[in-house]
């Protein structure tokens, strides 16, 4: 009952398409829906009227400026079909273009109200290519995301602007200042490589600077997984990766102090594994490799129970490793006794 | 914990899903484009809850329905919008022909071509009314020059989800020629994170339902493995399993979602590494999602089911061997029993 009467709100002032002068002219057409129409839609009235005028627009291929109000009715009542956005369209191309600012305005309420809707932020996109500007459109998206700052849409409506109109300047104090509103924020982390890769092409003293901007940000909360792989997603551009002796300084620092988040014992197991690649014979290799199994072992019982099966696997592989290279060791031995 | 674990209510899941085949309320007026997808997340929950034969009555008027959907070569045998649509809202009879109210504006959608061909062979249609040459045609014509895909000729953004549709359509109908698969396979390779999940495009945010994507395809593909090398591979297996928290998550420190047991569940799955997952842990987050008056399944506790997290709350307890359930393919998205019908019914067309 409740819904009925809502809708009778909304509908207040409501002049069905049939019932207007300007309308006259054209002849409504019903939907084929078939005999036994499957997962059928009881329309309402108001449903059925605003889609028999337009399919009838359709029809007479109409494209003029009351059929821009129709298919604005059509797309409040259903904002996901993606014919009407295209009939919209269309009929934008036939219309003066001082129609592409005033359908920012609608775009806007479109979003506003269908924040995750796919159609929507495709239309915009196109109206922008359109009237090539980028205009507004960082505030506007600024102002979307402070609603749902993990909004993907928005962002990948940011990224498609930021790189189509080369607006990166001001970007990186961006992530910043939502960094700083929510540190876990990883579409905040993930735009930041973004930025990163655009403005610096991880030149080397840009790469450094966000390293220590991301163990900054891991000091606060280590067990935040974002800046763990963002710091990884550092590392790919340095000589060292992983095994960058200030980042493996730091997690050494914070695991002598007790700290046991699991992604600084997964970093220091990677670390291990690696080195029991890269230097095989090292007398401390040995070592790490044995620490990093112990270290699996806390996270099997203690410190990350949920993923105890993958740790299992991951120890097998470093026993593995430690294995194969005592016997690399035992044959050089072999060798050096002939 | 907290002792007996809940039973998952199949009479009400059955009760739930069949209602959505029937008449939906004016309330869900945006499902209007996408029926079809309704129609499929019915069906195929239908057969994950082995109960098919609740439907036996109505499946060929399901079935005609649906190739009623089928959008077939024009006048001038152009091929290039060839397709399923998701309903009939612009079909209109003029005369004694029924047709579709502007031409211009006619054309398959991806999406609802996937789920159109899985629906038919879910119920045991044979797809001997289906186009082939033209559905493939169709799809090729979607592949955009960075190896993506549109959904459909009228406009559209083009994804990873797109992608998935094609790689499906064109491993259902055993014609690769819908696509240029190595430059999909480049497409897919950009969009892989430095966190070694996928995103939507390159450079996106990892995120677990388009790593199910990408995933799938290179699984259909049969180059999961000659694709993606060891250091990725590994990356991406510890990528989908810190999506663990009870349930799972579909990004980095965001809620668990009942959906993401599927998504993130059947590509864990397809990498072979099931039982790195804590099932009790999933199994009971799924549960606190379970509707089990009205059935159905929300996507968070105490909200209101939809057939979407219905579908994959079912699909991603299957993934389990939950007790009762068909299981599932991981890459198509269906029973295991509707893709071996498949496997059949593909012998007959060699």
């Amino acid at each position: 009952m409740s819904e009925t009467s809502s809708e009778e709100m909304d509908n207040v002032g409501w002049v069905f398409y049939s019932e207007r002068e300007e309308w006259k002219d054209v002849k409504p057409i019903l939907q084929e829906e078939g005999s036994q129409p499957i997962v059928a839609i009881a329309y309402s009235a108001k449903f059925k009227d605003v889609y028999d005028y337009l399919r009838a627009c359709l029809y007479n291929n109409e494209f003029s400026e009351r059929t821009l109000e129709l298919t604005k009715d059509a797309l409040i009542l259903n904002a996901a079909n993606y014919t009407v956005w295209q009939y919209r369209r269309m009929i934008l191309q036939h219309l003066d273009k001082n129609h592409l600012e005033k359908e920012l305005l609608f775009s806007k309420s479109m979003i506003v109200d269908h924040q995750k809707n796919y159609q929507v932020w495709h239309h915009r996109m196109v109206i922008i290519q359109w009237l090539n500007d980028a205009g507004n459109e960082l505030n506007f998206v600024s102002q979307m995301l402070s609603e749902d700052p993990k909004n993907y849409h928005a962002w990948q409506y940011r990224q498609w602007i930021l790189s189509t109109f080369k607006l990166y300047d001001n970007e990186l104090q961006y992530t910043s200042q939502l960094l700083e509103d929510d540190i876990r924020n990883n579409s905040a982390w993930n735009h930041r490589y973004f930025i990163i890769n655009h403005t610096t092409d991880f030149a080397e003293s840009a790469v450094l600077k966000e390293i220590s901007f991301t163990l900054n940000a891991i000091e606060k909360a280590t067990k935040n997984e974002s800046p763990w792989n963002y710091l990884r997603g550092l590392l790919i551009h340095t000589s060292n990766g992983i095994l960058d002796p200030q980042v493996i300084q730091f997690c050494e620092k914070h695991y002598s102090q007790g700290n046991r988040s699991p992604h600084l014992l997964a970093y220091l197991i990677d670390v291990a594994y690696e080195k029991g690649e890269s230097h095989p014979h090292k007398p401390e290799t040995g070592e790490l490799l044995n620490r990093a199994i112990r270290m699996c072992n806390d996270l099997i019982t203690t410190h990350d129970k949920i993923r105890q099966n993958y740790w299992k696997y991951i120890s097998y592989m470093l026993e593995d490793k430690l294995r194969n290279n005592k016997l690399i060791k035992c044959d050089s031995n072999i060798v050096l006794e002939i | 914990m907290e002792g007996e674990p809940t039973e998952l209510t199949r009479r009400e899941h059955i009760r739930y899903l069949k209602q959505f085949l029937k008449l939906l309320p004016d309330t869900l007026s945006s499902y209007d484009s996408t029926r079809l997808t309704i129609a499929f997340f019915s069906i195929s929950g239908l057969d994950v809850l082995d109960a098919l034969d609740e439907i036996k009555d109505s499946k060929e008027n399901i079935c005609n329905w649906i190739y009623s959907l089928q959008i077939l070569p024009d006048a001038d045998g152009n091929m290039d919008r060839c397709g399923f649509q998701g309903s009939d809202t612009f079909t209109i009879r003029v005369d004694d022909s029924v047709q579709s109210c502007n031409k211009q504006f006619t054309s398959g959608h991806l999406a609802m071509t996937y789920t159109g061909l899985a629906s038919l062979l879910i119920l045991g249609d044979d797809l001997s009314r289906v186009n082939r040459k033209a559905i493939i045609k169709g799809v090729r014509s979607l592949q955009q020059d960075d190896g993506s895909f549109c959904a459909t000729q009228m406009g559209s953004e083009n994804d990873m989800r797109f992608v998935y549709c094609a790689a499906v359509i064109c491993y259902i109908l055993q014609d690769w020629s819908g696509m240029d698969t190595e430059k999909t396979i480049e497409y897919i390779m950009r969009s892989m994170s430095y966190d070694y999940g996928f995103g939507q495009g390159p450079e996106l945010e990892s995120h677990g339902g388009v790593t199910y994507c990408a995933v799938a395809v290179l699984s259909l593909m049969g180059k999961l493995h000659s694709v993606l090398n060891v250091k990725q591979l590994e990356g991406l297996k510890r990528w989908v399993l810190m999506r663990q928290v009870t349930g799972f998550q579909g990004r980095a420190n965001k809620q668990e979602d009942t959906c993401y047991s599927f998504w993130v569940g059947a590509t864990i799955q397809m990498l072979e590494i099931f039982d790195m997952i804590d099932f009790a842990e999933n199994r009971a987050y799924i549960m606190t999602t379970q509707d089990s008056l009205t059935g159905g399944f929300a996507k968070w506790e105490d909200y209101i089911p939809d057939p979407l997290h219905t579908y994959l709350g079912l699909s991603g307890l299957s993934l389990m061997k939950e007790k009762g359930l068909l299981e599932i393919d991981p890459a198509l998205n269906i029973t295991q029993r509707a893709a071996r019908y498949l496997k059949k019914i593909q012998g007959t067309w060699e």
